[in-house]
């Protein structure tokens, strides 16, 4: 139906290979790899000291004189600029009067102002700190970022934060639809930001998740995932909305889908029942059969339990067929940046149904037995892609499948 | 396409009281569950109060299994959404549970975990953080409890925004119901007292007493001096009226409608004017297609705060100002202190409220800073067909739901 179609009509992201959306389409076309020493803070501590860090971050660069960043913490500077760019790209940064009072804000946020604020936690329990220094948790809360963004442009619609941990980009992607399908808002900057912190780093090693060099997902010798950080947003837009404006369509959102594993709190479902079920429902809401997938832009943490149990449910769904559906995990270029990684993954996938073709999974040497299909290990491949399916999956066995398809002015043949 | 959405169960954990029987008569009664802190030490914070939660026993409610696992936030809101289940008499089995969802609103999540997590990495070393915390050092944690707990594969999410997480989530699980994708969801949201977050919230300088006067929380007075602080979960089972007609349930209310908004505010800080409240409130209203003179009871989100009951007030006032019936305006929070998500409990409260047709007193309120039609004695001879739920958070966040009499 026309009326309920929902367009992506702007991109931005900033992550440890790229910090804008056409760049990450280059690096990502190139197989680059972002993971390297961790300086936003000392590891030395640490079991590991690898991470996707967005080497010298400044916000200021990347955010306009006349939006103050008082008190901005690392997330909230990432998401801003990430917002800034996917609106300037949709040419909506100067929001005309009419779509202030009624553009929405949906952030999937992670650590949110952790980085910040477990600094004065530290100097309070050393007896070090200064009283000011409170300040800082100000921007404690995940949903500052998106408070930040509504508030800066002076927006008045629907604002929502998601923290499902590393299904809250996903889960913003999807809402964000579903609000626009529902006719609570035209236009929704949706998206997700997360930043290295201290207590997620210590978190993962704990869980003993972290491979000490880099990830390398699917590889028979994976060892864990590498934490990685960054900000992905995209613009949603209802097709008749964009169609009035004029405004460049680069893809359209088929449908998601979200499901719970109900199964173990950090260990998935070893059969990857929770993982079907989502990519079942994400593509019954598309209206898309599995026939028509092209690409699956993989979860793909590179921990043993998540590659193994993702290749299960990817197979349960897609039959003898899984083995021709291109799948790669582009966590093995920028590492798993948990709360963005959903929506840095969907920039990821419009970005390949734009520029016609399939990013690479890097770092893949050794085929395992358990994850024995297509994962684009070569090299990035030219594919003109109609449907791309993004899995996310989290902590609480929370599943959230996004479906992104090519725009085309009849809207199918999908299936 | 839209499917309609009730109410058939609730849960508590507050307070007041563990369960809706024991909540709902102190709620009557006007008992409030403010008292000093026992929960940590106050003696170096200016405030002492705090409205905690007492004599609950998590073991009636969750398997020992899932419960040691269990961190006190995932406690609480495990058992509210036991309780949910269990009053709505539904029965979830293989057959049902990929339809049945959780979607939970939180504040501030387990700071109690993490800040004990954080502890070891900052005094000892990282490498001695404990991995047996890390998963209740997520948000998410609660909802997954909960889903583990109960065995239900729907729909599973977690809001994260400020005081307003709670609505923002029920606005979420009620879509997911109008839209087909579940059949029944457990929503609302829960948070907890933690020495780490009181020390935090004492540095900023919204709790009572602001003005070195006496600490208590005023919803709506002219003397508030700021908020104190509460805690608890509320879960409200919502179903698609077609499931619970199916198996012959009775519905505590319908869910007719909800708005969300936002206006621009400073970090932490409120919007200079009600449009944002307002626009929450009219988009409900028009989801709802009732108008302004509909609305009988609004179970508002004054808080004792200087600033939030201020807007709130101005908003209401301009949102009924022509409707020619005003409709009776309370806060639970004079009882409840501000839990955070406490939309949940609230949410609740109104669905047990139109039932039995009965309003709670809005304690700590003597002068009223606004001619609204305040609620200050508790009231059991009303007529209420339409309730609304109001939700505001700082840094400009609004959600208002429309909640209608079962007829």
């Amino acid at each position: 139906m026309e009326q309920n179609r929902v367009v992506i009509t702007g991109l931005g992201t900033v992550n440890s290979i790229a910090r804008s959306a056409p760049e990450f389409f280059r690096a990502l076309q190139a197989g680059r790899c972002g993971i390297g020493p961790v300086t936003v803070f000392d590891t030395s501590d640490h079991r590991t000291h690898t991470g996707g860090e967005v080497a010298r971050f400044a916000a200021r660069e990347m955010i306009p004189r006349r939006f103050s960043l008082k008190r901005m913490s690392r997330a909230d500077g990432m998401a801003m600029a990430a917002a800034i760019e996917a609106l300037s790209d949709a040419d909506l940064f100067e929001v005309p009067d009419r779509l202030r009072s009624e553009m929405g804000v949906v952030i999937g946020g992670g650590a949110g102002g952790m980085l910040e604020c477990e600094a004065v936690y530290r100097d309070y329990l050393l007896g070090v700190g200064r009283g000011s220094a409170y300040s800082r948790f100000a921007s404690f809360c995940c949903a500052s970022s998106a408070d930040r963004i509504a508030s800066r442009l002076g927006l008045m619609g629907p604002k929502t934060t998601f923290m499902t941990a590393c299904s809250s980009g996903a889960m913003a992607i999807g809402y964000a639809r579903d609000l626009i399908q529902m006719n609570m808002a035209p236009v929704v900057v949706c998206g997700g930001t997360e930043p290295l912190c201290r207590l997620t780093y210590a978190a993962f090693n704990a869980l003993q998740a972290v491979d000490p060099e880099h990830c390398k997902p699917f590889d028979k010798n994976r060892q864990g995932l590498s934490l990685g950080e960054g900000a992905g947003v995209l613009i949603l837009e209802a097709l008749s909305h964009a169609r009035q404006r004029g405004a460049r369509i680069y893809g359209e959102v088929l449908g998601y889908g979200v499901s719970c594993d109900a199964h173990h709190m950090t260990a998935p479902d070893p059969e990857g029942g929770g993982a079907a079920l989502a990519m079942r429902r994400a593509l019954d809401d598309a209206g898309v059969s599995p026939e028509a997938v092209d690409y699956i832009n993989a979860h793909g943490t590179a921990t043993p339990a998540n590659d193994s149990m993702e290749t299960r449910g990817i197979k349960a769904v897609f039959g003898r067929r899984a083995y021709r559906i291109p799948v790669s995990s582009t966590k093995s270029m920028i590492g798993h940046t948990l709360g963005a990684a959903g929506a840095i993954e969907g920039v990821a996938s419009v970005l390949a149904i734009q520029h016609r073709f399939i990013p690479p999974t890097i770092h893949h040497r050794t085929p395992d037995p358990q994850c024995d299909l297509d994962f684009v290990t070569e090299g990035a491949r030219p594919a003109d892609l109609n449907i791309v399916l993004s899995n996310s999956f989290a902590f609480g066995g929370n599943n959230t499948a996004v479906v992104f398809g090519k725009f085309t002015d009849s809207g199918g043949p999908h299936a | 396409m839209h499917r309609r959405i009730v109410v058939t169960g609730v849960g508590l954990v507050t307070p007041l009281g563990v369960g809706k029987d024991a909540f709902m008569r102190q709620l009557l009664d006007g008992v409030s569950g403010i008292q000093p802190i026992t929960l940590f030490d106050t003696a170096r914070f200016d405030a002492k109060l705090g409205a905690q939660v007492h004599g609950f026993t998590p073991q009636d409610f969750i398997r020992p299994g899932t419960l040691r696992r269990m961190d006190r936030l995932s406690k609480l809101a495990t058992a509210a959404a036991r309780m949910a289940v269990d009053d709505a008499g539904f029965q979830i089995g293989p057959h049902n549970r990929d339809r049945v969802g959780i979607v939970l609103g939180t504040c501030f999540g387990a700071t109690d975990v993490a800040s004990q997590f954080g502890k070891v990495l900052f005094t000892d070393s990282p490498r001695r953080a404990n991995p047996i915390l890390v998963p209740n050092t997520v948000m998410n944690a609660p909802a997954g409890h909960a889903a583990i707990e109960l065995g239900v594969r729907g729909v599973n999410s977690t809001v994260n925004h400020r005081e307003v997480s709670a609505e923002a989530a029920l606005a979420f699980a009620a879509a997911e119901i109008a839209r087909g994708r579940a059949d029944l969801v457990l929503t609302g949201g829960g948070d907890i007292i933690s020495e780490f977050c009181f020390n935090v919230l004492t540095r900023f300088r919204t709790l009572s007493p602001q003005d070195g006067g006496a600490e208590g929380i005023r919803p709506f007075d002219a003397r508030r001096n700021g908020t104190v602080v509460g805690e608890g979960a509320g879960i409200v089972c919502l179903e698609s009226l077609d499931s619970a007609e199916a198996r012959g349930a009775i519905p505590y209310c319908e869910i007719v409608g909800w708005g969300l908004s936002a206006a621009p505010a400073g970090l932490n800080d409120w919007p200079a004017d009600p449009s944002g409240p307002s626009l929450a409130m009219t988009r409900a209203l028009a989801a709802a297609a009732v108008e302004p003179g509909g609305i009988d009871y609004v179970c508002a989100a004054a808080n004792g705060g200087l600033r939030p009951d201020q807007l709130e007030a101005e908003a209401l006032a301009g949102v009924f100002a022509d409707s020619g019936r005003r409709p009776l305006v309370g806060s639970l929070k004079g009882a409840l202190g501000e839990g955070f998500s406490s939309g949940g409990i609230r949410a609740a409260a109104m669905a047990i409220s139109l039932r039995n047709q009965a309003l709670p007193p809005t304690l700590g309120l003597f002068q009223p800073l606004a001619p609204l039609n305040f609620i200050v004695r508790a009231e059991s001879r009303v007529s209420i067909r339409y309730g609304l739920v109001n939700g505001m958070s700082s840094g400009g966040t609004f959600a208002a739901v429309v909640m209608k009499r079962i007829e």
